[in-house]
């Protein structure tokens, strides 16, 4: 039996863990600080190397020792070349990931019992090297990831769940380091995703920076010198920026004190003077709601409802530029930094009950029935293949896309492929990721060889078949249709030729021997 | 020797008159002035026309003259002794082949006459329909049997009208399919006629055609290529058709009506050139056992070819590669500086794409010879008209080969590491001009010159947004623009995730100037 089934918000600036209640609704875990966020820091204790701080600890202790520190590391999720080294260990963001989830995990059994079964929340907009790296992290603690969910999905999940919703709802979820705009149908407890859309580099910590950028503009103006000198005083003020935007969603002016290389300086930083700076970030966001509704093929005025999710939505004015754009103030009911776990734990809880009902507690069981839920592919599948180009006559190398972004799942689409050569012995087949057709923009997730039978005319017919399913697993069969060889890989299980192989794989259990804080 | 070929050339042509007005004068009324009749054909521009078709037909040649003349073996007529005396006052005489014409003005018909001649213009029924309309219209053809115009305006063909020598074999083309289905479905229509002689009756035969192209202009008989491997001799592109013939019934076989053995599709066949062709079909029966060839026949058909020929194609494809030579030069100094490395790039790319015929040493110093010209005229401060250039181009040159063209622009632009707005400019009018489509240029450069290599960030260039857009249209230009870096910006190269970061803070700063 699943006793305790858990949603994470494994979010850039603050994380969060909800569990479902007996009755099948979700609660937020407070941490072992008893606060209900934990911040996505981790601080590398320099006396004790056994202890490594999670958390707001570890925020306070970066401005002694920023060396020691790591933040925003879900910025740097999925890419092999990223590694903080502390005490000659690399560690990889998949393992700093992991130690935010550790405490996490450790705080919410500290109070509720062991938790093994979790799902954790991803932007919409992340790849699948990502999402894997996402679960290598989660694996890396023992946890069981049954699922991942995307953050807009799992707030429309939680916010339609506790509200009477119907129509056309824009989940626009702006948090710490991310943003994504989700487009969904919602009919009461049915809800069908339309399309997503999203920045990787698009937040808060964004946000900051442009104050930040101010700050040291305002002090050099002034006394003619640097405002920061060490990574230290770097942490610092990146803190003190934050709470400077903080304040300017309360009132019109925020003012510091800066101490630097030439003395001391008080700033007033106005709203005004915050808007304008992140006037180009603002843009960026309005491109891509605007961008998610073309793809959905409506107008604003065909929004029902505008969700607020993630933090940065308390900024008055992305709320002013919403309300001007759809006609209506966003609804702001729900939680905005606590929405993502809750529906993160609902997920959960609808994963376990397809997979395995009978290892549902009857209370949860019943309280999750009516939902129902219908995701889309968050990106084009494809694959690297040489037709001849019709214009040119010449053969050209393209990505040809397989499966279309914003298909609902589970889905299966196949594609006839057709040898080149006489005699060609084997194909390289090549499993990607993205929306071009040229090779170089999209990603590589998977390159395989497939043996063909040998002495064989050209333009022998390959059967490539990608499916879909609502977990987010997806399967690709490569058929050669003469000699029925088929070639499967299968982009979730640990088999060859899989995500797992090389640069994102992760030791299951291998973070347990580090104490977490 | 070169008297004799001045002689031959004034003789073809007024022989050719002679038949022609011998076919007037024989029609003439009773009691009417032959002088006067002469003067009236004269004035028959169709008849001077066909006189000088003939001449550019290859009757100029002695031996295609003499064996025309041997072939006409026809009963005498009165008209012919017409023919005759006309033939002497053009002084022909002194020909080669006096005698053979001597005889055949004494014995030949008329109609055979016209017929031996495969006389181009009159292969066209029309054209001769019409010649004869004319005739008839001055009262000038009355005269003439009526059997003759029965023959020209009846279905028949006019070949059919003669009867071929059986005891040897023959064989004729005709061209057919091509007002019907289009010029792709034209057919050669090879057909054969007389005797067949095998030594024995158990051999199988089989039938082979091969094509040359015998147009004067060209200095030789040149080869007709085959555009299907099918129809490929080993080794070699040059066309040849096969086909089994069978096994013929007896030792000698008389096919005694023409008989189609060959359906050669025109779209199966490269001609050295465009424009009108004389091929020389040349059938060819063999024993399959053997190899010993028993039969062979020849025939010429004048085919106007509407697409460029090989030799065509080589000569644009060398021209084009100069062109390309002078547009890099042109992009290079652009920016009025010609840089070391860009002209090393198009030195190089000239080495190894222009085509030198022989690869002596003499050969290559002229290409660097010119090759250093050229640097000395940019350098000057020389421009060249590349919207010229381009159009020469187009009209020259594939569209694989325009894109190359555009690809070696784009490399010389990237040569020094960045790119100026000059070369970005005349990049974007090269492009234009060469009528490569906008989104494939726009998406070489963003492979070959990226964001961060141009000098100035200029959305237009870039984007493609325009300021005389309407707002909707560039947001929503822009909005694709947006989606398309935005999904780059996760790519697993970090030259691309950076590129792709500096397009979308473009891009936003673009919507605020356009779309406010």
């Amino acid at each position: 039996m699943a006793k305790n089934i858990v949603g994470i918000d494994l979010g850039t600036t603050f994380s969060a863990l909800a569990l479902l209640n007996s009755i099948g609704k979700p609660e937020i875990i407070p941490n072992a600080d008893g606060e209900r966020l934990t911040p996505s820091a981790i601080f590398f204790d320099e006396e004790n190397p056994d202890i490594i701080r999670v958390g707001i600890e570890a925020v306070n202790s970066r401005h002694l020792n920023a060396e020691r520190s790591a933040r925003w590391i879900k910025r740097h999720m999925g890419q092999a070349d990223y590694h903080k080294t502390i005490d000659g260990k690399d560690w990889t963001a998949v393992e700093l990931s992991g130690l935010i989830l550790k405490k996490l995990k450790q705080d919410c059994a500290a109070e509720r019992g062991e938790i093994r079964d979790a799902v954790i929340s991803v932007p919409a907009h992340f790849d699948e090297v990502r999402r894997k790296a996402t679960m290598d992290a989660g694996a890396a603690i023992g946890l069981n990831v049954i699922g991942i969910v995307n953050e807009p999905v799992a707030a429309a999940l939680y916010y339609a769940t506790t509200r009477e919703v119907s129509g056309k709802v824009l989940v626009y979820d702006l948090g710490g380091g991310t943003f994504d705009v989700t487009i969904m149908n919602v009919a009461g407890h049915q809800m069908d995703i339309i399309c997503s859309q999203g920045d990787h580099a698009l937040g808060g910590i964004d946000f900051d920076r442009e104050i930040l950028e101010i700050l040291e503009r305002m002090y050099k103006d002034k006394l003619k010198a640097k405002l920061i000198s060490s990574d230290e005083d770097r942490a610092k003020y990146e803190d003190e920026s934050e709470d400077i935007k903080k304040t300017l969603s309360r009132r019109r002016v925020a003012k510091k004190m800066l101490y630097g290389s030439a003395g001391s300086m008080r700033v007033e930083i106005t709203r005004e003077m915050f808007e304008q700076a992140i006037s180009s970030l603002v843009a960026r966001t309005d491109i891509l709601v605007e961008v998610a509704l073309e793809e959905a093929g409506l107008k604003p005025c065909e929004i029902d409802t505008v969700l607020l999710v993630g933090g940065s939505t308390r900024i008055p004015t992305i709320r002013k530029r919403l309300e001007k754009m759809f006609g209506s103030r966003p609804e702001t009911a729900v939680n905005v930094d606590e929405c993502v776990a809750l529906g993160a734990a609902l997920h959960a809880g609808l994963t376990v009950l397809r997979e395995n009902p009978d290892a549902v507690p009857t209370g949860i069981a019943s309280g999750l029935k009516d939902i129902r839920l219908v995701d889309v592919c968050n990106h084009s599948y494809g694959t690297i293949c040489a037709p001849i180009n019709k214009e040119t006559g010449r053969r050209v190398v393209e990505n040809r896309i397989i499966l279309k972004k914003n298909t609902p799942l589970p889905c299966e689409a196949s594609q006839m492929f057709y040898t080149v050569s006489q005699g060609q012995a084997a194909v390289e087949v090549t499993i990607t990721q993205g929306e071009d057709s040229a090779p170089e923009y999209v990603n590589t997730i998977a390159t395989h060889k497939f043996e063909l039978p040998p002495n064989r005319a050209a333009e022998c017919p390959i059967k490539v078949t990608y499916s879909y399913d609502v977990n987010q697993r997806m399967h690709c069969l490569f058929e050669d249709v003469e000699s029925d060889r088929v070639l499967e890989v299968d982009l979730r299980a640990d088999q060859n030729g899989n995500l797992s192989e090389g640069k994102s794989k992760q030791k299951s259990g291998s973070l347990k021997a580090f104490k977490v804080e | 020797m070169g008297n004799l070929l001045v002689r031959i050339s004034i003789a073809v042509p007024m022989f050719a008159a002679v038949v022609c007005l011998g076919l007037i004068v024989c029609s003439k009324p009773a009691g009417s002035n032959s002088s006067s009749w002469l003067l009236q054909l004269g004035r028959c521009s169709k008849l001077q026309g066909l006189m000088g078709r003939l001449r550019r037909r290859g009757w100029t040649s002695s031996r295609g003259f003499a064996a025309l003349v041997s072939k006409c073996k026809f009963a005498c007529s009165a008209s012919c002794c017409m023919l005759w005396a006309l033939a002497k006052r053009v002084k022909c005489r002194t020909f080669p082949a006096c005698f053979n014409l001597r005889r055949l003005i004494v014995r030949s018909k008329f109609s055979a006459l016209i017929h031996r001649l495969k006389f181009p213009a009159l292969s066209n029924r029309s054209d001769l329909s019409d010649l004869i309309d004319r005739l008839r219209v001055s009262g000038l053809i009355d005269r003439i049997k009526p059997l003759f115009f029965r023959r020209i305006n009846s279905n028949t063909s006019i070949e059919t009208s003669v009867q071929p020598d059986l005891t040897i074999l023959n064989c004729r083309v005709r061209l057919t399919g091509k007002e019907m289905h289009g010029p792709a479905s034209a057919v050669f229509e090879v057909e054969i006629c007389g005797s067949i002689y095998t030594p024995d009756d158990e051999h199988e035969t089989t039938l082979e055609v091969t094509i040359a192209d015998v147009t004067d202009a060209m200095p030789g008989p040149s080869s007709v290529q085959a555009k299907v491997k099918q129809w490929q001799m080993p080794d070699s592109t040059i066309f040849r058709y096969d086909a089994d013939l069978g096994k013929p019934s007896g030792r000698a076989t008389t096919l005694s009506n023409w008989t189609t053995v060959a359906r050669l599709r025109v779209d199966w066949l490269l001609f050295p050139r465009k424009g009108k062709r004389d091929l020389k079909f040349r059938t060819s029966i063999s024993s399959r056992q053997t190899g010993q060839e028993l039969a062979r026949a020849e025939c010429t058909y004048a085919y106007e070819n509407a697409d460029p020929g090989y030799v065509d194609l080589e000569e644009d494809r060398s021209r084009t590669k100069t062109l390309a030579v002078a547009l890099a030069f042109a992009v290079s100094a652009s920016d009025n500086k010609l840089f070391n490395c860009e002209v090393e790039l198009i030195k190089n790319w000239s080495r190894n794409n222009v085509h030198l015929s022989q690869a002596s040493g003499r050969a290559r110093r002229k290409l660097e010879k010119a090759l250093n010209k050229s640097v000395a005229f940019f350098r000057h401060g020389n421009r060249l008209n590349t919207y010229q250039i381009c159009k020469e181009i187009v009209g020259i040159a594939r569209i694989a080969d325009r894109h190359g063209i555009l690809d070696l622009c784009l490399h010389v632009a990237q040569a020094k590491g960045s790119v100026a707005p000059e070369e970005l400019a005349i990049l974007a009018e090269l492009a234009a001009w060469l009528e490569v489509d906008i989104d494939a240029f726009r998406n070489k450069m963003e492979r070959i010159l990226p964001i961060n290599m141009h000098q100035i960030k200029d959305a237009e260039t870039v984007l493609g947004v325009t300021s005389d857009m309407s707002k909707d249209t560039a947001r929503h230009h822009l909005n694709k623009e947006y989606s398309k870096w935005n999904a780059r910006v996760t790519n697993s190269d970090p030259q691309i995730q950076a590129q792709a970061d500096q397009m979308l803070s473009l891009i936003a700063e673009a919507r605020h100037q356009y779309v406010g």
